[in-house]
């Protein structure tokens, strides 16, 4: 049991162990908890879970990123730009001049260079790197976080099992695997919604349980149903979000990391981030935005790479320093890349045909890129991967079965589409 | 009063279709240098209104980034740019000589407008070349760390001050090229100016992006001589400004409202008076998204403003008064990204992104 719950914040009634709460679920119509899976997961569902023990932690840059501009430079060709490579110390793998905390970790990366997407709109493209999935299709597919936190989740942990801090890369929900691992989403520097905080004394907030729990106990009685158990397990999980808050505190720590990761949004989230992740949290995106260059996408990208280099670097340092990388996924991702072509107004524009998401720790053998692109940039020039591809290697990375198969009432569907192949070149 | 500009015509279009072109300047009256994202500067000689539109004579090479300031010293002999090579750049403006060479006018491809699935590079048509004297910078300093994307020069021409991505401001001795004093500032510096006086340094800073906690704007007046901070103007004209003039004769210190990555629909010209700062007047109607350059004409009661709506406007100093518009209105995708006013006050150089060239108007009848 996670022991980040202060205690006498809470009275006896609402002081459930996991144990009681399934018993009180079971009883009532085993109804599941939203985004609360460690508290209601069902037997069914923990029967099936492989817990590998891993987490993982998407970095997701809202609005596209340019691949020129990072990962896969082109010096000298009409498409490079104005940002300058620099070799790492890899040889063969250069990145931008303005990444250079990540590029000390390049060792741990597994660069691929050869996404080809099939939508370059920021909806859909979202949709589909988050899912795997084509967003036309009728279909409630859940998002990568979700089909993480039910494999991956700790069952004993009272925190929930995914975290989006910031909701600047869409909210794809759970879909077919059920409330309890929807997202929980913070806002973008990490701080938990207000309504998480007690508004009232410990001792206030006591009477009041009480008093619900006799309320409730009375009317459940003569009432059973999978409403009148939704309603207390939503309150349930209120208390429970409202007493493990403190995991999301990080302001005296942050106090002390700010300076590496930089004192911003990002920087901040990618520090809760990997609180969370410490704290045993299976899924965690962080969003960063300002990627939609259109226009002067040069100074735009100057200044993001300021905010992301550095949080994302030190993001790397902790989890190497601390031994946690080996178990933690790491994610660089987006919902598109932008144009090698440079427009009028100094900008790149949407670009899926071939583009750059990087993959770290969790078993990922780093100090690689997989695939490549022609001379300019406009083409995959060898191993295309699609969003299929990509979801079944994040899968696979984590212990979980690409092709598992799951039910919507009777009917079959699988966590990746068929013909979805991980990428074992980068696999441990 | 009497529009004096009413003839204003455009009497030369010099393309040069290989980059965004980000710089203008005149040399003497008859001679405007422009300077692209690639790094180049190419010089033209302008005949009489009515000839042949010209090929550039001379080009400068030595920058290996985006030029993002092209000016020339009081005495018309020197012209300096900055780059975001991180290096400032001295070029003879006068001397033809050089090593002869030739230049493509149309080896870039300019893709209007947001073009969300572009995915290969429309073919270039046959290279148009023209005949040029290569030349080398005559001086370079080194100094800056970081991008240079502001610059200007005293008007005695003794002080040259610059900026960068880094916030770093540095004066320097401007015919020695030596360092005097630098300090830091906060934010990026994109844009300076330097009073009459010779004794004060406007400077607008700010940083790309949406985060205003991160990157407020703001605008100061510093000490030229000391590097300490005179005014904090950040309140009295809010935003990034995009250029900062003062005019020849000391009474006006104007400001252009441009956040470059923030396109706005209220962009104005902001007229500050110099020894309080305190604001005067805003020209309204701004420009649609965004001013990018001004000028003060040397006539004393016009300045002029560039901005991303493809417009040069023409406004009357005593009262803010529109004068005109120069140039066809487009809404979205198409800039001027620099302009430039000859000494004699009778043309007008206008770099326009969306068309690829240097575009020449007579203002007064040359």
């Amino acid at each position: 049991m996670n022991s980040n719950i202060p205690t006498g914040t809470c009275n006896s009634g609402h002081h459930l162990s996991r144990r009681s709460l399934m018993k009180g679920l079971l009883t009532t119509g085993g109804v599941v908890v939203a985004n609360w899976g460690a508290l209601t997961h069902s037997q069914t569902i923990a029967a099936e879970a492989k817990r590998s023990g891993k987490r993982c932690i998407m970095l997701y840059m809202a609005g596209g990123v340019s691949q020129i501009d990072t990962f896969d430079m082109k010096p000298g060709r009409p498409t490079a730009g104005e940002f300058r490579p620099v070799q790492t110390k890899v040889t063969g793998i250069q990145v931008c001049e303005y990444l250079p905390n990540i590029a000390k970790h390049v060792d741990k990366l597994g660069i691929v260079r050869s996404m080809r997407t099939r939508t370059p709109d920021h909806g859909p493209g979202g949709h589909y790197m988050h899912t795997g999935y084509h967003p036309g299709e009728r279909f409630p597919h859940p998002e990568v976080g979700a089909m993480i936190a039910k494999y991956c989740e700790n069952p004993e942990s009272d925190l929930p099992s995914f975290v989006k801090i910031g909701s600047g890369s869409g909210v794809y929900g759970a879909g077919y695997l059920g409330p309890q691992f929807e997202p929980f989403v913070v806002s973008e520097d990490g701080k938990v919604p207000g309504f998480v905080n007690p508004s009232v004394s410990a001792e206030i907030q006591d009477r009041r349980g009480d008093l619900l729990n006799f309320m409730e106990q009375r009317f459940t009685e003569q009432r059973k149903g999978e409403p009148f158990a939704a309603h207390h397990t939503a309150e349930l999980r209120t208390l429970r979000l409202m007493r493990a808050r403190q995991v999301f505190n990080v302001t005296a720590e942050w106090e002390k990391a700010k300076d590496r990761y930089g004192d911003n949004k990002f920087g901040r989230g990618c520090f809760t981030a990997l609180k969370l992740i410490e704290a045993g949290v299976s899924f965690v995106e962080v969003a960063h935005g300002n990627y939609d260059t259109h226009n002067d996408n040069f100074p735009w990208n100057k200044a993001n790479f300021a905010l992301m280099d550095p949080a994302w670097g030190s993001l790397m340092d902790d989890l190497t320093q601390r031994g946690l990388l080996q178990d933690t996924l790491v994610v660089w991702t987006s919902e598109f890349g932008r144009t090698p072509a440079i427009n009028v107004r100094a900008g790149r524009d949407h670009f899926g045909r071939a583009w750059t998401v990087v993959l770290a720790g969790g078993g990922i053998k780093g100090g690689q890129h997989y695939g490549s692109t022609d001379r300019d940039g406009f083409e995959v020039a060898e191993n295309p991967v699609n969003e299929a591809d990509y979801c079944a290697t994040l899968y696979k990375a984590m212990g979980i079965n690409p092709r598992a198969k799951h039910y919507l009432g009777s009917r079959p569907i699988w966590a990746t589409e068929e013909g979805a192949k991980p990428i074992q070149e980068l696999l441990g | 009063m009497a529009d004096p500009f009413a003839d204003a015509k455009v009497i030369f279009t010099l393309p040069w279709n290989s980059e965004v072109i980000s710089a203008v300047a005149f040399i003497g009256n008859d001679k405007v240098a422009a300077a692209n994202k690639r790094g180049d500067i190419l010089i033209w000689n302008l005949p009489p209104a009515g000839g042949k539109t010209p090929d550039p004579v001379r080009r400068l090479v030595g920058h290996t980034g985006e030029i993002n300031r092209l000016l020339v010293t009081p005495d018309g002999k020197t012209l300096i740019s900055a780059s975001n090579d991180r290096t400032v750049k001295y070029w003879d403006a006068l001397s033809d000589a050089g090593t002869p060479g030739t230049i493509v006018l149309n080896d870039g491809t300019p893709l209007k407008g947001v073009v969300e699935k572009v995915d290969k590079l429309p073919a270039l048509p046959p290279p148009v070349e023209a005949k040029v004297i290569v030349q080398k910078p005559i001086k370079e300093l080194a100094g800056h760390k970081e991008w240079i994307q502001a610059l200007a020069v005293s008007w005695n021409g003794k002080r040259l001050v610059s900026g960068d991505d880094q916030g770093a401001i540095i004066v320097w001795d401007l015919p020695a090229g030596k360092e005097l004093l630098r300090w830091p500032c906060k934010n990026w510096v994109r844009s300076l100016a330097i009073a009459p006086e010779g004794k004060t340094v406007a400077a607008s800073q700010h940083v790309p992006g949406r985060d205003k906690i991160v990157v407020p704007p703001s605008f100061h007046l510093w000490n030229l001589e000391t590097g300490e901070m005179k005014v904090d103007l950040t309140k009295e004209v809010t935003g990034g400004m995009s250029a900062i003039a003062y005019s020849p004769d000391g009474k006006w210190l104007a400001t252009g409202r441009g956040n470059i990555e923030v396109e706005r629909p209220d962009s104005r010209v902001t007229l500050l008076d110099p020894s309080t700062g305190k604001k005067i007047r805003e020209l309204t109607p701004g420009h649609s998204r965004g001013v990018t350059d001004i000028a003060f004409h040397p006539d004393g009661k016009h300045i002029f403003s560039a901005g991303r709506d493809q417009l040069v406007k023409v406004w009357q100093l005593a009262d803010g008064k529109l004068v005109r518009d120069l140039g066809k209105f487009a809404e979205r995708g198409y800039w001027i990204t620099s302009i430039a006013i000859s000494p004699d006050g009778r043309c007008l150089a206008a770099a326009d992104d969306s068309t690829r060239q240097v575009v020449i108007y007579a203002l007064t009848g040359r």
